[in-house]
């Protein structure tokens, strides 16, 4: 009995001192920290948005020129079946097909042109 | 608001709500990486690390258990790795007999509180890290053995040995070290 209450004692003793010895946190850890988990997150989404950004290029791409040579091979079949075969390597027709090129290539080149300059806009509002 | 719906405000996107934790916790966080990396700029370093991680691995917490209990355990893993220690040494040479602890009010009253706390300080420094780190979890925190089970790895009934080895060698130490500051005075 009396040993189970000097037991006791002397957990309520140590229990006593070692509440006292808690080390405390200098000032700055927590900015410290926060500063941290602030940067990494502002960097986590601008990964995201960059992976987008080179998807969007890509989709961006394969939609134009798969429309030019979408056009390419409906002017190609178009060609053979009224004027037949010589007609495809006439000039004329080299011509044109160069021109559908040049037009869906600029139509191309105007889309990234915009895509960047509202990108740049983006950053700067912020 | 409770913890769990603090979490699912991080959760959520709002990276501010987890400085409630880092406020919470920030000073039995680093006085558990002390009791590994025994100085203070590698415990902030762990601490730093630690918090970090818990932010980054949020969504793996279990809501079941405590915020606390999965903190401490990252702290513990994060110190251990870093500092590349051992910490659950065998202490065969800091084998204390059953040393009875003078509970008289004499020890109470006649140390003062900044001499006292000096003291524990510089005990749990001389003891093992990992009887150290019990001791600090089991009567700091007042953290069950289950929960100092789950932040160490260790099993229940190791703790509990452990729990019982850490309190004999404290206890040693401190009537030691009380008995030599007592001599002090009196010379």
């Amino acid at each position: 009995m009396e040993e189970k209450k000097h037991t006791q004692n002397e957990e309520h003793l140590i229990r006593g001192m070692m509440q006292g010895a808690k080390l405390k946190a200098s000032d700055n850890l927590k900015y410290r920290i926060m500063q941290q988990i602030e940067t990494e997150q502002a960097l986590t989404p601008s990964k995201i948005s960059d992976r987008k950004e080179s998807g969007n290029i890509l989709k961006e791409f394969g939609s134009i020129f798969g429309t030019m040579y979408g056009v390419l091979a409906v002017m190609i079949a178009a060609t053979y079946f009224l004027f037949g075969q010589e007609y495809l390597f006439s000039p004329q027709f080299l011509g044109t097909v160069i021109l559908v090129a040049s037009v869906f290539s600029l139509l191309w080149l105007i889309s990234r042109l915009d895509s960047h300059l509202q990108r740049k806009k983006k950053i700067e509002n912020k | 608001m409770n913890e769990n719906q603090r979490v699912q405000q991080v959760l959520s996107g709002n990276s501010s709500a987890f400085a409630y934790f880092v406020e919470t916790y920030q000073d039995m966080a680093i006085t558990i990486a002390y009791r590994i990396c025994g100085n203070m700029q590698d415990a902030e370093d762990v601490v730093q690390e630690s918090y970090v991680k818990a932010y980054k691995n949020l969504h793996s917490f279990r809501s079941e258990s405590k915020f606390s209990t999965w903190l401490y355990r990252i702290i513990y893993n994060t110190a251990v790795t870093q500092t590349k220690t051992q910490i659950w040494t065998d202490s065969g040479e800091m084998q204390a007999e059953s040393t009875l602890f003078p509970v008289d009010n004499s020890l109470q009253v006649d140390m003062e509180e900044t001499e006292r706390k000096e003291m524990v300080a510089n005990i749990l420094q001389k003891m093992p890290k990992g009887d150290a780190l019990l001791l600090t979890l089991y009567y700091m925190e007042e953290n069950p053995v289950k929960e100092i089970a789950k932040i160490t790895g260790l099993n229940d009934s190791n703790v509990k040995v452990k729990l019982f080895r850490a309190r004999k060698i404290f206890k040693e130490l401190w009537v030691k070290r009380y008995k030599e500051a007592l001599f002090m005075e009196e010379t």
